[in-house]
């Protein structure tokens, strides 16, 4: 493996008496899109901001390309950032605002930074916005300059704190495929911090998701919606039931009173976990040929679905993403597969959770092998 | 009803703005007046005018004046300036407090106050009273309000707009020199301004400072008032409106093309 | 925050010793004098004359209810004016133009005021007219209020002015909206958000009313002694620089008292918030 572009080890950061990050370690390689997903307070914009320069880690190392960078000057790194309120200098127009950083290095030609300049706005596509104030700008425009400012200084990663908070719904649909192409396109490291998960789940190759300090789990998209950890994690990517089990024993857990066939193993006998399911794993069928029984609460349509609140018996909610309307008050049967329950052990390690899963597949190959 | 609310209050505010402007007005007239006194009309004239420029003493003072205003303002600005940056970049707040505390002091001063205790001041260190100790009062009491002025633009200028000069390359004085010095100058300009206002207006403070041989307008006009009326004074105050007339509508052409600017600027954060 | 340094610290040798030389040093200086006889030596003198004569406590008192009137009548005038103003269409052009007479010279104002209240000036005309003049009006206690209330007028408007442009107009809709009044939102809604503009009108009028001694000499006719007529007669005609200075003090003191009032309150509300 080569050497990754960005590597913390065992980073902590205080203020004052908090405690904002408890020994973060990451690695990011080299041309990968990266998000840092967490709930607001978690630590992912300090992580950034540390990458940046812009504060110090309370102990632990930062190293760029293998050096340690600890006590570079933001002014010195080769990465650039793009800031959640975009920071554009207000006493500038779109081309100065652009060539802020060309100018400062004084190894440009004025042909070259304009240049330069055109180039990165026309990669933003304003390059007929050069002489724009940045006042005259719409919300999308100013951060497509800010966009265009961080990368006309080519740097070897793109730092992004939250850059589409501010945009409406729409545009920041249009500016996920932006991103994306951006970033492929240049062929540079991408990290990305937001609290959408949705936002996370569309663009990233590797998702870190964080809570109060800690990074909880990474790994792609796939992986964290298929397979989260724990409960924070289920319950902040996407949506889901989560339930509290027993797990008899491999492939078989115990929830809601009733046994399920279930793809999980590894785990002590008896041992209690907590199981979810996702709503849109969840079919509606009759009560007969149901693997449980609900009755319909309420629902909303939500345009490609309709989102179904439904109780069983024990009065445990159950979400539902259906592509059918149902009743309220109506029993119905529920179906899953039992790939379909994801089996999550308390207080598990992202390490251990690893290793297991690990030992999972190769089981798996080696009982397909016969 | 609202109309005749509407009514009502026009009426007031008329009465207020005659109440404001009338003796100023009534100044202005009778500058022009060819009796001797502001009781009654007898005439139009001159001759005030005539007197008026003939004076060089006044004329003196005029220029004596301005030049305290200019050069005080100046001097003011620049310290004013780079006090506001240190009060801004000041971390610990009960030092940033004490700072603004410190700064506060001879702006909610009563004029007494700080002529009585600047002249403690100049005598104690054997100062001259005169030409140096005038411009070094109104440049003090001044600094201040240079600060108040610079600073609400130094808080506007946020944390991620130095972020974001540091994270393209700049370092401490290429931010100071091509981002703060240039956003920051409204401010700057708002406070010379203040400054040379303060200069102009004040009358206590140099009235304890000055000597014999050096006067302001203020302390001019008054010694002049308490003798009785001069049309010549009259005639000065014509010629002060109109100056500063001058002076008020250039300051509101340059702020309300800032003050659009900013507006603009709202306008495009907000679409 | 991080800290942010932008400047070496040779910058701010100048404010710093602005700090020292021109705020520490001169109230040090007049707090000392104060303590100082005629003959620069050590003396209680001077404050033992100020608190048991009587004429320094009833000039002080007097000094302060003149203060008082001269700040309620420009209360009383300025809030309908500023709330009217803020009213208005071209709002920012009429500040401007309340603004204005304060940029003409203060001294050249009162002088005008002579001439208004002259024995034969156009207010006796008019009063003539009624048959009730001449009267003494110039001199008087009454034209001391009335030429202090007219220059300090704008003061007032200006900081009511400013809270009232602060207060959203949304509050206003929606205190309609829940039934209220006119006189209503205005007592229960516009007033009290207004408050922090009125006080800091009164910070702004009170302490210099205190201390306007060239008013009481050009337009008072020296009837009215206020603690600033008191301080320049000590420091300028009797020389008497240690009673001056003692004055001065008490003056500091009353203003330090006015501050720590009004911070009080606006750590009160910010509590409250």
């Amino acid at each position: 493996m080569t050497e990754p572009i960005i590597r913390l080890t065992n980073v902590f950061k205080r203020y004052d008496d908090t405690e904002i990050l408890k020994g973060i370690d990451i690695e990011l390689e080299q041309g990968k899109f990266y998000t840092l997903l967490g709930p607001s307070g978690c630590g992912k914009t300090t992580i950034l901001r540390i990458i940046a320069g812009f504060t110090s880690a309370t102990s632990g190392d930062v190293y760029f390309d293998g050096q340690r960078i600890n006590d570079l000057p933001a002014n010195q790194r080769k990465v650039n950032t793009v800031f959640q309120d975009y920071a554009l200098f207000p006493h500038m127009n779109v081309h100065d605002n652009v060539a802020f950083g060309l100018r400062l290095q004084k190894k440009f030609s004025k042909a070259d930074i304009n240049q330069r300049v055109h180039e990165a706005l026309t990669s933003v596509r304003l390059a007929d916005y050069a002489d724009r104030e940045i006042s005259e700008l719409s919300g999308g425009q100013q951060q497509r300059v800010a966009i265009a400012r961080a990368i006309v200084l080519k740097p070897r990663m793109l730092l992004l704190d939250e850059p589409l908070s501010a945009l409406d719904a729409k545009l920041r649909r249009d500016m996920q495929y932006e991103l994306r192409d951006l970033q492929q396109r240049l062929g540079i490291t991408f990290l990305f911090v937001t609290h959408d998960q949705e936002e996370a789940l569309a663009m990233s190759d590797e998702i870190f998701v964080m809570n109060a300090g800690h990074v909880l789990q990474s790994g792609t998209p796939v992986d964290i919606y298929d397979e989260p950890i724990n409960h924070f994690v289920a319950d902040f990517i996407g949506e889901s039931n989560i339930l509290t089990g027993t797990m008899i024993k491999d492939h078989e857990v115990e929830f809601v009173g009733k046994r399920f066939e279930c793809a999980d193993a590894g785990m002590r006998p008896n041992e209690s976990v907590e199981v979810v399911l996702r709503p849109e794993d969840l079919d509606i069928t009759t009560p007969e040929n149901g693997k449980l029984t609900v009755t319909i609460e309420s629902q909303l349509f939500r345009g490609d679905y309709h989102e179904i609140v439904a109780y069983d018996s024990d009065h445990n909610e159950w979400l539902i993403h259906s592509t059918n309307p149902a009743t309220a008050g109506q029993q119905v049967g529920l179906t899953f597969e039992p790939y379909d329950i994801h089996v999550m052990r308390l207080h598990e390690t992202e390490a251990d959770f690893d290793a297991r899963l690990e030992r999972y597949d190769d089981e798996q190959a080696e009982v397909k092998r016969p | 009803m609202t109309q005749r609310r509407f009514k009502w209050s026009s009426i007031y505010l008329l009465l207020v703005f005659v109440i404001l402007y009338a003796p100023i007005l009534f100044l202005i007239v009778y500058s022009f007046n060819s009796g001797t006194t502001m009781d009654h009309f007898d005439g139009f004239t001159l001759a005030h005018y005539a007197t008026l420029f003939a004076d060089t003493r006044l004329i003196a003072i005029v220029l004596q004046t301005l030049l305290i205003a200019l050069l005080s303002a100046l001097i003011a600005t620049t310290i004013g300036t780079l006090g506001a940056l240190w009060i801004q970049q000041t971390s610990r707040p009960f030092f940033k407090n004490s700072l603004l505390s410190f700064n506060n002091i001879l702006i909610v001063s009563p004029d007494v106050i700080i002529g009585a205790s600047f002249l403690i001041f100049f005598t104690t260190l054997s100062i001259p009273l005169g030409f140096t100790s005038v411009l070094i009062s109104h440049t003090a009491f001044s600094i201040p309000i240079v600060v108040l002025m610079v600073l609400p633009r130094l808080k506007e200028l946020n944390g991620s707009m130095l972020d974001a000069a540091a994270d393209l390359g700049a370092t401490q004085s290429q931010t100071l020199r091509d981002v703060i010095i240039p956003f920051i100058t409204p401010g700057i300009f708002a406070g010379f301004f203040m400054a040379l206002t303060y200069s102009l207006d004040d009358f206590a403070v140099t009235f304890f400072v000055t000597g014999n041989g050096f006067s302001t307008l203020s302390v001019e006009i008054y010694s002049r008032a308490r003798q009785g009326i001069s049309l010549e004074i009259n005639a000065l105050s014509g010629l002060l409106f109109v100056l500063t007339l001058v002076l008020i509508v250039g300051y509101y052409i340059v702020s309300q093309s800032s003050q659009r600017r900013l507006l603009r600027k709202k306008r495009g954060v907000n679409r | 925050m991080t800290q942010r340094h932008f400047t070496s610290w040779t910058y701010y040798v100048p404010y710093g010793l602005w700090v020292g030389l021109f705020v520490i040093a001169p109230v040090g200086l007049i707090i000392y004098q104060s303590f100082l006889d005629l003959h620069h030596h050590f003396t209680l003198a001077n404050y033992q004359a100020y608190f048991e004569s009587g004429t320094y406590l009833m000039m002080t008192v007097n000094s302060i209810w003149w203060a008082f009137l001269i700040t309620l009548f420009t209360l009383l005038i300025s809030y309908p004016a500023a709330y009217y103003i803020h009213q208005l269409k071209h709002r920012q052009l009429w500040l401007l133009l309340t603004i204005l007479p304060t940029w003409i010279n203060l001294l050249l104002k009162a002088y005008a005021f002579i001439g208004i209240f002259s024995q034969a000036g156009v207010v006796n005309q008019f009063l003539s007219l009624f048959g009730i003049g001449p009267q003494q009006i110039l001199f008087t206690n009454f034209s001391f209020v009335f030429v202090a209330t007219y220059i300090q007028i704008p003061f007032m408007i200006l900081p009511i002015y400013n809270a009232l442009d602060d207060l959203s107009g949304s509050y206003i809709n929606a205190s309609h909206d829940l039934g209220a009044t006119n006189w209503q939102t205005f007592s229960k809604v516009v007033w009290p958000l207004t408050l922090p503009g009125v006080k800091a009108g009164v910070q702004a009028v009170f302490i210099p009313s205190l201390s306007l001694f060239m008013l009481t000499r050009l337009i008072g006719g020296n009837k009215v002694i206020t603690l600033g007529t008191a301080i320049e007669e000590h420091f300028l005609t009797t020389m008497n620089w240690g009673m001056g200075s003692t004055i001065g003090v008490v003056l500091i003191v009353a203003m330090v008292l006015i501050m720590i009032i009004t911070g009080e309150r606006r750590q009160d509300r910010g509590r409250v918030r």
